[in-house]
């Protein structure tokens, strides 16, 4: 009991802090929430707004673009990223240096990295269009271009989050027993077997949480696509949260903001569920 | 430490107490004196290319005036934000609401804005003053926006488009003239598209808060199209699918896909700009306040070759610019004696001088004495003509409070149209359809046009 007493402050201040305020959004997706006169009126319209949502075809494309761009984007980082470590990970000298450097643009705030990329991507004045002509390619239109923009943004988010990932599976890598690996090479294993049988089994703790961090992680992307695209050209990089944005604050629709909002993070557990169950399955194999 | 090797001479002591005591009488002075009655006030505003001008000013009023103005400068779309938890709040932090013409509708309606008369009773607006398609009043009765209604704000910043052309490249082509019509303007930007190094015309295509439908106005009312059939007398049927809008997007789609930027579904303002102040672009129609940029060796490459010209119209129709406006309201929840120091800087920032000097500072005069001042003359601020010309017939496209519902609803449907995502009819449709569908819920009295086939 007294246990409980002592844990109740911190209990409280989760529950206000955590729960409270997904409880208000649940509760106002319910509601269309109207002001005149200096004050709000809510008027309950139940499950309209959720209705509202099947019709809604920014929200259905920003859902199918942000699951390719969450699983496009996720998928380059973990790869990246472990390749990195596992380089990293044998490297004797410079160590401090190159895991600076591999984790510099992690270190940047969004903003800064969708402004750098916005100019370095622009056909006209851009970098990387210069360094096109330079050796006598055309200027690739990566952002303005529907066909590769989603594909741009990815790059971009590639490039931010790799280091995320690259730090993850370092420490996993530098926490594996030494003996296993000393055993494996008394038996004749080569590179390729150590990685194989050894290194992937034992990282995959790490690397499901990984990949699970991220893949929330992406799903909630905004900064990169507000600045880089603006969800543009048509419908082609519109993202969820960017078109939670829009709906809840530009459109000062709260009401059908929240029922967005909420109906995301459904869609999160659900993946998270079916990452927890993909999970065990491959324990138990 | 480097400060206490500093000798603290007699005459130091002396020169400090004579500051602190100045410094007290007037602190004294300013509690029990004049300006004990003015209160310091906060503007919010957005960060936009007049906002130097605009601070100039309201340092030009605290010196004269000893009054306190803070600014609270925020991005457009951050501008929104700030204002609206400022004035959803019990006591509001900001005074002055600069607010844009996509979003003072919702100000109005939402009851968040004090008339102006309520504040003071014997308040004048000087009749020189623009009313911007009568955007400063308010009639919450008739929910309207004319005359008949109280006066809410005052105008901040006339903001409309202008045609922005190579007067350089017209004379070395022989074009004679200003484009005033969309024939001439597309064929001036015909005959001076040369890509990749220049192209006809860039215009701004993106999608953003209000970015490619604010581009699209002009070419929609200077065809004699519109989103509503008559928004002043309620009537809001969309007719924005009407034979006029068709032409005016497929004009638009045009000039982008046969003179213009190749990447025009992608460019926002700063991008359009950037091309012209380069070089890179014959034409443009953009907001006023981006002439200071033309002119500025640091920043331009073409400066003093460019002109400014009302945006076109069909043969003998005027010039129909949408309004990008901001007007200043006080707002609701502030003290009464906020309300008042809000009024007072309000009531000087109206005067002709005050908008003579916002004009030498950069800024666009909302008092129409100073188009006629000498300044207007002055090659530098060549634009005035074209603006005060503008101004006579810009539209306000907006007088309800759900616009960002509907600017959210055009951006969409008009970039993926320029993207070539969609053809303009289906477009056109399809935007029609949505912002009925806005309207209906709302219970405006709205109706749809036949749909284009």
């Amino acid at each position: 009991m007294w246990r409980w007493a002592t844990l109740s402050p911190a209990l409280v201040l989760l529950l206000a802090l955590g729960l409270l305020p997904v409880l208000n959004l649940v509760v106002l997706g319910f509601f269309d929430v109207r002001w005149a006169d200096g004050r709000a009126s809510w008027s309950f319209v139940g499950t309209r707004h959720y209705a509202a949502l099947a019709g809604d075809a920014l929200f259905g494309a920003s859902i199918a673009n942000t699951m390719l761009f969450a699983l496009g984007a996720v998928a380059g980082q973990m790869l990246l990223g472990f390749a990195l470590a596992l380089l990293c990970s044998k490297v004797t000298r410079g160590r401090v240096f190159w895991r600076a450097l591999f984790i510099l643009p992690v270190l940047m705030p969004g903003i800064v990295i969708g402004a750098m990329w916005k100019l370095l991507l622009n056909p006209d004045f851009g970098a990387i269009g210069q360094l096109f002509e330079l050796v006598g390619l055309q200027p690739v239109d990566w952002l303005g271009n529907a066909r590769i923009a989603l594909f741009s943004v990815v790059l971009v988010d590639v490039w931010h989050w790799t280091p995320f990932c690259f730090l993850l599976f370092l420490a996993g890598l530098e926490s594996l027993p030494r003996d296993v690996y000393e055993a494996a090479t008394v038996d004749g294993a080569d590179a390729w077997q150590e990685l194989w049988h050894i290194t992937l089994p034992l990282m995959w703790p790490t690397i499901v949480v990984t990949f699970v961090f991220r893949l929330v992680l992406a799903f909630k992307v905004f900064d990169e696509v507000y600045l880089l695209t603006g969800g543009g050209p048509g419908t082609a990089t519109e993202v969820v949260s960017f078109t939670i944005y829009q709906r809840f604050f530009t459109e000062d629709r709260a009401g059908y903001g929240a029922a967005m909002a909420v109906a995301v993070i459904f869609l999160i557990f659900l993946m998270l569920a079916a990452a927890a169950a993909a999970r065990r399955r491959v324990q138990a194999a | 430490m480097a400060s206490n090797n500093v000798p603290l001479g007699r005459r130091m002591v002396l020169g400090a107490g004579g500051v602190l005591a100045a410094g007290l009488t007037r602190a004294a002075f300013a509690q029990g004196g004049p300006q004990a009655r003015v209160a310091p006030i906060t503007i919010v505003i957005n960060q936009s290319p007049w906002l130097d001008s605009f601070r100039r000013s309201v340092e030009q009023y605290e010196r004269e005036t000893d009054a306190k103005v803070d600014l609270d400068v925020q991005p457009f779309a951050g501008s929104l934000e700030k204002q609206r938890n400022s004035v959803r709040a019990s006591r509001g932090t900001a005074d002055l609401l600069v607010m844009n013409s996509g979003w003072f509708a919702e100000m109005y309606f939402g009851g968040f804005v004090e008339p102006i008369h309520a504040i003071e009773p014997g308040f004048r607006l000087d009749p020189e003053v623009y009313t911007l398609g009568d955007t400063i009043y308010f009639d919450a009765d008739t929910r309207t926006m004319t005359p008949r209604g109280r006066l809410m704000a005052l105008p901040i910043a006339p903001i409309v488009p202008l045609t922005y052309y190579r007067a350089d490249l017209y004379r070395e082509a022989g074009i004679e003239g200003a484009p005033l019509t969309f024939a001439q303007l597309e064929a001036n930007a015909r005959r001076l598209h040369r890509p990749p190094r220049m192209v006809g015309i860039v215009q701004r295509g993106a999608r953003g808060p209000h970015t490619v439908a604010f581009d699209f106005y002009p070419y929609l009312y200077g065809h004699g199209g519109s989103i509503f059939r008559n928004q002043a007398e309620n009537d809001y049927t969309v007719t924005l699918n009407a034979a006029e809008g068709r032409t005016a997007l497929d004009y638009y789609i045009r000039l982008a896909r046969e003179c213009g930027h190749p990447r025009t579904a992608a460019l926002d303002q700063a991008e359009v700009i950037q091309n012209v102040v380069t070089g890179r672009a014959a034409h443009m129609l953009t907001v006023v306040a981006a002439w200071s940029q033309m002119d500025d060796r640091d920043r331009s490459a073409v400066v003093d070759k460019i002109e400014f010209a009302p945006t076109p119209a069909l043969p003998g129709r005027p010039t129909a610019p949408g309004l990008g406006h901001f007007v200043g309201g006080v707002a609701r929840n502030i003290p009464d004696d906020r309300k008042r120091a809000t009024v007072q800087f309000l009531a000087w920032f109206q005067t002709k001088d005050a908008q003579i000097a916002l004009a030498r500072h950069g800024g666009m005069p909302v008092h129409a004495a100073a188009y006629r001042d000498p300044i207007a003359e002055d090659r530098r601020y060549r634009w005035m003509k074209p603006l005060a010309e503008s101004l006579r017939h810009a539209v306000n496209i907006y007088q309800f409070p759900e616009a960002s519902e509907v600017i959210a609803v055009l951006e969409l449907g008009l970039n993926r149209a320029i993207a070539g995502e969609i053809t303009s009819v289906v477009a056109l449709n399809d935007m029609a359809r949505q912002i009925h569908t806005v309207m209906a819920a709302r219970g405006y009295r709205t109706g749809q046009a036949e749909p284009l086939r």
